[in-house]
């Protein structure tokens, strides 16, 4: 166990490196969601939105976004192209066990949403004068996220041939994140059993933990009520156990579709 | 070229099994297709067992079983007493794999993928000792600080020859440099057991050599090497058994000197025309001659064998050649020129081109591998 956790710490921060490398990926994974944020800010103008100014909205719901690209895509990226370049597979020959490979990965991920995360917490101080409430329930909302969207992806990398596809296999995911969760705009815009179904995707409860975290207010209900921090909690239970549920799904679906090794001819 | 603190751990680290590796009865299959038919082997502590055999012969489906990368089909088993897949993490420690390619992040440094491969050895309890090299201290560029490398990774490169490349980046090396890179992290953390999978292929000569003595040096340090390869030179210096595999089974397996010693003695010579036939020559040692009728021009006589075209300018000859297997296979040879060269004055024809020479491991494999085509 102890072994797992040094090894997942040691290839947590190898990512970290080759991701620093990667002009690409730098740009693809770390500014593309910044960009958007300050697309969304300017299109949300200074209207308020379920009780909050609009840019302070989107800011606490941009981590969502973050999810997308710094999580999910990054890691679809990185499991099928190490698996086709064998590099899964030496790993898995040398000392690292398969959990710790694979928390390796999702540790690298948590720690890029964090940075990015950061980030948006300055830029949220410094523009709307907002100050996180909660800082576990953001923590608890980023690493609940980032386990089920590590998993996602290591079931959509075995879906995916090559590295270049995965572009592409990518897509429907995120336009789903994009589209079905309250990132830019609430749940109550969306006709009725919309409404409902995104509720349920594993985004939506992220962000509104992430939301309710940042602002101290409720925004799992479209009210916006302040809350206690003990009340924050209580209205998170909800949001943690449809999380939890998703932790096993995409836990079943990355057992069953993941691959260590490119299809044999 | 050196292995001092490499050789002292292996030692230390053993204990009191025998056999390192056992195979019995394993079959292994992918879908209808069965790559592996039911092979049994076993490799004695501190011996290099070499598996020789064409490409889809089933040697790194074989590996990959003993490594732990997927299960037997059927049949078992066991790497220093151990399931390679229930016991993997017990198991993971103590070996070291070399695979047959790939699996390196190109835009690591080689002394960054060594640095990776050590640290997640220290983290398995096994740290690196290997010292020698000279340290590289880090240095200031235009794009930042380049970081030193220590004195064990410098000792790994030293190993295998790749110490002038520790600062190059992994996807710059040839493949052969990548080959040698991934022995020294196979060998890195001291392993009881070594599998190597076609560990030479794209070195040039020099660096095959040097691959050569590793192993060597490994081996007479106490680590157990399986090894699989197409080069029978190979397997002729450095294993002490070998098994050639052929569609999924070892058609013959021993010690490197059962082996070329059951492949016969070889005794071939020419006469000159094409007249001869099995009748005139003489049995000996209890074997008759395979006569091939070569030469000529006039196309009615000339029946060149195959794989020995015979220049159609020259006079017609039959070529003969004994195998001898008699059981006595240190004087057999010599005990069958007597007669043969009896026959020869009887005859007054000269033995043109006479060659004995002894059986070697390639006829061996061309046989094994003929007999099924």
């Amino acid at each position: 166990m102890k072994t797992d956790v040094l090894h997942a710490v040691r290839l947590a921060r190898l990512d970290l490196t080759l991701v620093a490398r990667n002009t690409t990926v730098l740009f693809n994974v770390l500014l593309l969601p910044l960009l958007m944020a300050w697309m969304f800010t300017g299109a949300q103008g200074g209207a308020e939105v379920a009780g909050v100014p609009g840019g302070a909205f989107v800011l606490t719901g941009v981590p969502g976004l973050m999810l997308g690209f710094a999580v999910f895509i990054n890691l679809v990226n990185s499991f099928t192209a190490r698996r086709e370049e064998l590099v899964l597979k030496r790993l898995r020959g040398g000392q690292p066990s398969a959990l710790a490979v694979m928390a390796g990965s999702g540790l690298g991920a948590l720690a890029l949403l964090l940075g990015q995360m950061a980030l948006l917490g300055i830029w949220l101080h410094r523009t709307e004068g907002v100050l996180p409430a909660n800082v576990p329930l953001i923590l608890l909302a980023a690493v609940l996220g980032v386990i089920v969207f590590a998993l996602l992806a290591a079931a959509f990398s075995g879906l995916t041939p090559n590295a270049e596809m995965a572009q592409i296999t990518v897509l429907p995911v995120l336009m789903v994140m994009l589209l079905g969760a309250p990132i830019a705009f609430p749940l109550d815009v969306l006709p009725g059993p919309l409404g409902t179904v995104s509720g349920l995707l594993p985004v939506t409860p992220v962000v509104e933990m992430m939301r309710t975290g940042f602002l101290g207010a409720d925004h799992f209900s479209s009210g916006g009520e302040a809350l206690s921090t003990a009340g924050q909690w209580v209205a998170a239970l909800p949001s943690i156990g449809i999380m939890a549920v998703w932790i096993g799904v995409t836990g079943l679906l990355a057992r069953w579709l993941f691959r260590w090794e490119p299809r044999h001819g | 070229m050196r292995t001092p603190q490499l050789a002292d751990r292996v030692g230390a680290a053993s204990g009191g099994l025998d056999d390192v590796i056992e195979v019995g009865g394993l079959r292994q299959r992918y879908g209808d297709f069965e790559a592996v038919r039911g092979i049994s082997f076993t490799v004695p502590r501190g011996e290099v067992f070499a598996l020789l055999g064409t490409n889809g012969a089933g040697k790194t489906t074989t590996m990959e079983v003993l490594e732990g990368f997927r299960p037997a089909t059927d049949g078992t088993v066991r790497v220093l007493g151990l399931d390679p897949v229930r016991q993997q993490r017990e198991l993971r420690p103590r070996v070291g794999i070399m695979l047959q390619e790939g699996g390196f992040l190109g835009d690591l440094t080689v002394a960054e993928t060594v640095d990776l491969w050590k640290g997640l050895s220290e983290d398995a309890g096994r740290p690196v000792t290997l010292s020698g090299g000279a340290e590289l201290p880090g240095r200031l560029t235009l794009m930042g600080r380049v970081r030193g490398v220590d004195r064990a990774t410098m000792g790994a490169l030293e190993l295998v020859g790749l110490e002038s490349k520790a600062r190059v980046k992994v996807k710059q090396l040839s493949g052969g440099q990548k080959r040698r890179l991934d022995l020294a992290l196979a060998v890195l953390s001291a392993p009881e057991v070594l599998f190597l999978d076609e560990p030479t292929t794209g070195m040039d000569p020099e660096a095959r050599r040097t691959t050569w003595k590793v192993i060597e040096d490994l081996r007479d340090a106490g680590t157990s090497v399986l090894l699989t390869t197409h080069y029978l030179e190979e397997a002729e210096r450095l294993a002490t058994r070998l098994a050639i595999m052929h569609e999924g089974r070892i058609h013959t397996h021993g010690t490197v000197e059962e082996v070329v010693a059951a492949s016969g003695d070889r005794i071939a010579f020419r006469l000159p025309g094409t007249s001869w036939t099995f009748g005139d020559l003489p049995v000996l040692d209890g074997v008759a001659p395979v006569l091939t009728y070569a030469g000529g021009g006039d196309g009615t006589a000339a029946r060149p064998a195959a794989g020995s075209p015979a220049a159609p300018s020259t006079a017609p000859f039959t070529e003969v050649v004994y195998t001898l297997t008699g059981a006595d296979t240190e004087t057999r040879a010599h005990a069958a020129l007597r007669p043969l060269m009896a026959w020869a004055d009887g005859r007054g024809a000269a033995l043109e081109r006479l060659a004995v020479r002894r059986g070697t491991l390639e006829d061996v494999f061309m046989r094994v591998v003929g007999e099924q085509r």
